[in-house]
């Protein structure tokens, strides 16, 4: 039970500095790491509860994108460039990354106002919330991958030893995923039109990002492509797994700190603004 | 005992009217503090009010405080105030404690999963962990009485289990400050009793603040009252005479009101009720009565069509539904033969022994039986007075002796 005295007073928290505002923040995860995991265990088991295949919904939606692609590019409408690997490996192992991103992000941006009544009722940690939205988006990125690691099976591939340092990668991809989330859950609940317009927005992203196809080499989707976070994390992924070593390590860098560095900026947002979660939702 | 544990100093809120300015206010807000600049908290803008208005009090361990106050006086928004949900827009909440509220039982509650999971869940929201949970996940199971359903989705249980569950699981938190919105409204006699107990165990080591509308649970409960109208204190004091002060308040609101409302109100083509004057034993007209004095009702009917053996009928209603008392002529024999025209139709009561109140008047002209009833509902007001304390429901005539017992 803890006995320190609480106040509560408007911005208070602008009075403190970043970093003290930062061990708060820490201090408040660690202590509730429990009710993270409870509020991951009600939204994870109550999605998959009143459904017969359960679970399985996990794996079919990014199968259904795969299989449109796969057609297309069997069919020549879709070029993916000049590929080495068998496609299907290539594709799965790049949209289950991305579909990490893509997750977490939709999740997290409707983590607050998903929870509706509570919010305005019970106190508790609001960024658990928000954290608890990722649990889901990693166990679906996980059944993804036991799918690629059937892929490797099946085409009797290889990955190279450099594959271990590929789960460092889900460290950058969460922490921008996480943050944008963290910032567009605020929003959304105040406005609803982020809600809207998100799915969209991640679906016009991972065509403008190379997820299933190369990085092009001519053209405006060049140069968008040279300051695309995700392009690097991505290509990384498969760098690693097929080549052993990383093509663009400087670019790859950059944007790990970038993403670090949004989310915790994003974090540091969410806790001075999280006050006013309740009485605008 | 006497140590601080809540304290309000000046504390307001400012809600918004509009959806549109609320979400335009949320976002400059947001921008603002984010720049690190104040969101300028203590101005309204357009369309915004204060909720709650300069409110300051203490409560200490051991006490009760209740909140009284019309709808809409900012009760419940203080409330959430104290439990950190919203934050002042000025003033100052000082929490020296753990906080356990019950203002909305089960929120966290999701309808697919099992009461099990649930009390876990629930449990953890409301802030308590790991181990405790398993600890008092017994008691928790005994207290909420739901049998069988403990492995079935929660939204296969009855709301009275619901509740039970919801209920069973915030008493458990072990708060040193306890929350309570109008809970005690649900559930059937038994487990209200039960929670009411649970409550007066709490309150032993808690300070406790309450919001009821029923006068009655606050005057019994709670030390001290604080009384809220339009988001301001009213009263701040001890609950007896909060109660009164609310009451007073709530018929000097009421009374302008039956002046207001059309005479005709009547349910029958055949009886139409025109006038409605209230005498006190010397004839002369009154608007509010003294406990247990004498009341005349004088009720003039106009009547379209002859009722042969009509009844006659008053009923008296507090807060508009619970019935206090109702008299027909019947019970004393009396029926009437009612011609075209106009009457006035005289109820003596000698001796009205309410409790203190604004009791809203409903008459009844009936042929036949008590049940078919010609006028009823005719809007009239009658303010009942008592100067001397009075608790409970009834007033009644007593008086006390001290005896010897009898030596055998």
């Amino acid at each position: 039970m803890n006995k320190k005295e609480i106040t509560y007073e408007p911005d208070n928290n602008l009075k403190k500095g970043y970093l003290s505002l930062l061990r708060e923040i820490a201090v408040e995860i660690k202590e509730n790491r429990w009710l993270t995991y409870q509020l991951f265990k009600r939204d994870f088991f109550a999605t998959y509860k009143q459904s017969f295949f359960g679970i399985f919904w996990a794996f079919i939606v990014p199968f259904v994108s795969l299989g449109t692609f796969l057609l297309l590019n069997a069919s020549g409408i879709f070029s993916a460039g000049n590929i080495k690997v068998p496609y299907p490996i290539y594709a799965l192992l790049g949209i289950s990354f991305w579909n990490l991103f893509s997750t977490t992000i939709i999740s997290g941006a409707d983590a607050l106002i998903k929870t509706g009544e509570m919010l305005t009722k019970i106190n508790f940690s609001r960024k658990s919330l928000v954290f608890a939205s990722l649990g889901t988006a990693i166990i679906s990125f996980l059944l993804q991958l036991i799918m690629v690691i059937f892929l490797f099976a099946h085409f009797k591939m290889m990955p190279k030893p450099a594959v271990l340092f590929v789960p460092l990668i889900i460290i950058p991809i969460i922490a921008l995923g996480a943050g944008f989330g963290l910032v567009l859950s605020i929003i959304n609940a105040v406005t609803r039109d982020i809600g809207k317009i998100l799915p969209m927005l991640v679906t016009f992203l991972m065509f403008l990002t190379p997820v299933l196809y190369e990085k092009p080499k001519l053209g405006i989707l060049t140069q968008v492509t040279k300051y695309n976070p995700l392009y690097y994390f991505i290509s990384a992924v498969r760098d690693l797994t097929f080549n052993g070593f990383l093509s663009e390590p400087k670019g790859f860098y950059i944007s790990c700190l970038f993403s670090i560095a949004v989310f915790l900026f994003t974090l540091l947002t969410f806790h001075l603004t999280e006050t006013r979660i309740a009485e605008r939702i | 005992m006497g140590d601080v544990v809540i304290r309000a100093e000046n504390v307001s809120k400012k809600y918004c009217k509009t959806l549109r300015h609320s979400m335009m206010y949320g976002v400059a807000d947001i921008g603002r503090n984010l720049l690190g600049k104040s969101s300028r908290p203590g101005k309204l803008r357009k369309n915004e009010f204060w909720a709650v208005d300069n409110v300051s009090f203490e409560v200490k361990r051991g006490e009760t405080l209740g909140l009284i106050g019309p709808n809409g006086s900012g009760k419940t928004t203080l409330l959430k105030m104290l439990n950190g949900i919203f934050w002042p827009d000025k003033g100052k909440i000082m929490v020296n404690g753990r906080v356990g509220a019950l203002i909305a039982v089960g929120a966290g509650f999701h309808p697919l999963l099992t009461g099990r999971e649930n009390i876990y869940i629930n449990g953890a929201i409301l802030g308590m962990k790991k181990r405790e949970i398993d600890k008092k996940f017994d008691s928790i199971v005994e207290f909420a009485d739901i049998g069988d359903f403990l492995e079935s989705p929660v939204k296969h249980y009855s709301s009275g289990m619901f509740v039970r569950l919801g209920f069973a699981v915030a008493v458990h938190c072990e708060p040193e400050i306890l929350l309570v919105d109008e809970v005690l409204a649900v559930g059937d006699v038994n487990f209200q009793h039960k929670c009411l107990r649970r409550m007066a165990d709490m309150m032993e080591s808690c300070a406790v603040i309450m919001v009821s509308h029923n006068a009655q649970v606050i005057r019994f409960i709670c030390d001290n009252a604080l009384f809220l109208n339009k988001g301001q204190m009213k009263f701040l004091g001890p609950a007896a005479e909060g109660i009164d002060e609310y009451i007073d308040f709530m018929v000097q609101k009421a009374l302008p009101e039956h002046d207001k409302m059309k005479l005709n109100a009547s349910y029958s083509p055949k009886v139409k009720i025109e006038e409605v004057r209230f005498c006190d034993a010397g004839g002369n007209q009154i608007r509010d009565v003294n406990s247990g004095e004498a009341l005349n009702i004088d009720c003039r009917v106009k009547v379209t069509e002859p009722i042969p053996r009509a009844i006659l009928g008053v009923a008296f209603y507090l807060d508009a539904h619970e019935r206090s008392f109702i008299c027909y002529s019947s019970q004393i024999g009396r029926y009437f033969d009612l011609s075209a025209g106009t009457h006035i139709f005289r109820t003596r009561i000698p001796e009205l022994k309410l409790k203190k109140g604004v009791y809203h008047l409903a008459f009844i002209v009936a042929e036949k039986n008590e049940l078919a009833s010609h006028t009823w509902d005719y809007p009239a007001y009658i303010l009942v007075k008592n100067p001397k304390p009075q608790y409970g429901f009834y007033s009644m005539d007593f008086s006390f002796e001290l005896g010897k017992p009898a030596v055998s």
